[in-house]
Parts: C-alpha cells; structure tokens; sequence
C-alpha cells in the first residue's frame, strides 16, 4: 500500500487534460487556417479519453485476482472509448495522437472485480479525432486559397465550444491538482509519525 | 506480563490508515477519470471493511484486500460516466481527515510506549 500511486493517478489526469487544453488552444489559434500539409482548411480536433490500466501493484493489491497475460484489451477500450465518447465525431486519428502518447498498445488490461467495476487508477488519451462536419464556405475570390467558384474553405470552429471545452479541462485540471493537494498532505502528516 | 511495542491498537489504527489510504486511492481514480466516456465511479464500504480488518487484528490474521464496489444514486451524463465532483471532493477531503486522525492516534500509541520506555528517567 503505497500513497504515491495517488499522486500518480492525479497527475495522469493532469496530464491529459493539459493535453485537452493543448488542442483546444490549437484549434482556436487555427480557426482562419486555409493551409495545412494534407491541404484543405484546419479540421477541428477534439482528444477522447479512456480510463487508464495504470499501476498494475496497486490494482493487483486493490483487487486480488489479475486476469493475468496482458493481452491486447488496450485496444479494445479504446476502441469503446472512441464509440461512447465520439458524438458525431469520425475516428479519424490524427498526427498529435501518435507522438503525444507514450505507449498505448502495451498498457495492461483493465481488470475485472468482484461485484464491482473496473478499477481504472488514472486516465489517458486514447485519441485525438478530427471533426468531420465540412468547412466552412466564405466568398472571397481575392483569396489566393479560394476555389474556382470564389469560395475559400474555413475551419468550422465555434469559439463558444472551444471556451467551454477550455473551461471543463481548467476545471478538472484544478479538481486533480486540489487532489495532489491532499495526498500531499496525507503522506506529509504520515512522515510526522517517526517525529516525537 | 509482556510488554510490546507493537500494541494491538498500534496495529489496529495502522489497518485504519491503509482503509483511509484505499479510500483516498478511489477517490483519486474518480477524479482522474472526471471526463473519461462510460466510466463509473468506484467506492468502498469503510464501516464493513473496517469491521472485518478488528476481526483480522483480533485473529491475527494480515490485512486483506478491500473490496471495491459500484456506487449507487449517481446521475449519468450523456457519454455513460457518473463522476460527481462534489461527492469525489467531499471522499477525498474525508478520506484525508481520516488519515490524519489515524496518524495522530498513532504517534499517540507510540508516544505512550515510548513514555512507558523511559519512565525510569522522570
């Protein structure tokens, strides 16, 4: 029993909703791109979370019986993740999923309890998809972008979305910190047993 | 009679500091998992744990595994999670006090056999 594998849970979520935050910020700062490597305008990317495997230790001590070989499950949470989460969003898996994220296919499966759920210590991002809604069109045939109709093709980013997405992920980054906080303090106060 | 510096209430509130540290742990799961589609918060009952782990200090026996339990009387959100960040918050913060409880009746039971150590000094 150890408390800083609560300090790792906390700062998994952290993580991942930092990264949150890091999309959002990257999908405003793109919301008049025209121009990206795959041509077309910027599409709108949204990150999908999924309950971490996390430290193996503690859900062994937590919940006794490991299913034992870690076999591919990580995938197919993921691919649960992607089919609860993605309202009306593709699964199209973009460039900031591959390189951001350490090591998705060897996490180890999620375990089964008794009576109970999976335990999942920490979260992860399983993806980061792209909207698929279409551009936005504007006429303007001064556009060096624009089509041979006169339409430029915009990202369709709503401002309101991305600050509420923002807000949720400055919410729960806090919530998690508040959280490291208290574990903090518990293993402080636990040092002050061996002081008399 | 023997005397020990492990106590049975030594060994009783370090059962209640590992409940408090189980229950902090689930907490810290929830939380993580606040925006995580379909995950359901996790909980444990601390009063029946708590009674099997006297009954484990009573027969000797080592600590055992908690068991970990579905909450019930959450509300689901859209994607299929159930966190609410009050309760997580409200658990952590009683799952914090309770651990400083336990360390402070702990440095107590040790400070009393160290008392009883050094009695001859006074």
């Amino acid at each position: 029993m150890n408390l800083f594998g609560l300090m790792e849970t906390s700062g998994s979520a952290m993580e991942a909703e930092r990264m949150r935050a890091e999309v959002v910020a990257a999908n405003m700062a793109n919301a008049e791109t025209t121009r990206t490597a795959d041509g077309g305008p910027y599409r709108r990317q949204e990150v999908v979370f999924a309950a971490n495997g996390g430290d193996a230790g503690f859900l062994d001590a937590m919940n006794g019986s490991m299913n034992g070989s870690g076999n591919g499950s990580g995938t197919d949470s993921m691919n649960a993740a992607t089919a609860n989460g993605g309202a009306g969003v593709g699964s199209a898996s973009v460039g900031i999923a591959g390189e951001g994220m350490p090591g998705s296919p060897a996490l180890p499966p999620l375990l089964p309890l008794p009576g109970a759920q999976n335990v999942a210590p920490g979260v992860r991002i399983a993806q980061v998809v792209e909207d698929p809604s279409p551009p936005l069109k504007r006429y303007d045939p001064g556009h060096p972008d624009a089509g041979p109709d006169g339409y430029v093709a915009y990202p369709d980013i709503n401002p309101l979305t991305e600050m509420v997405d923002l807000m949720g992920a400055t919410r729960a980054y806090g919530l998690n910190g508040s959280a490291v906080q208290a574990e903090k303090g518990m293993i402080t106060s636990a040092l002050e047993i061996a002081k008399t | 009679m023997s005397m020990e510096i492990e106590t049975q209430l030594s060994d009783q509130i370090a059962r209640y500091l590992d409940l408090a540290a189980s229950e902090a742990k689930l907490t810290a799961a929830n939380m993580a998992n606040v925006d995580t589609p379909g995950y359901r918060t996790v909980g444990m009952d601390f009063e029946a744990e708590m009674r099997g782990a006297m009954d484990d200090v009573d027969q000797g026996r080592g600590p055992r595994r908690v068991r970990v339990t579905d909450v019930d009387g959450l509300i689901t959100r859209p994607d299929g999670n159930n966190v609410s960040i009050d309760r997580e918050s409200l658990q952590l913060a009683e799952a914090q006090l309770k651990f400083r409880t336990g360390v402070a009746l702990l440095r107590q039971e040790y400070q009393r056999v160290m008392d009883a150590i050094h009695a001859d000094k006074s």
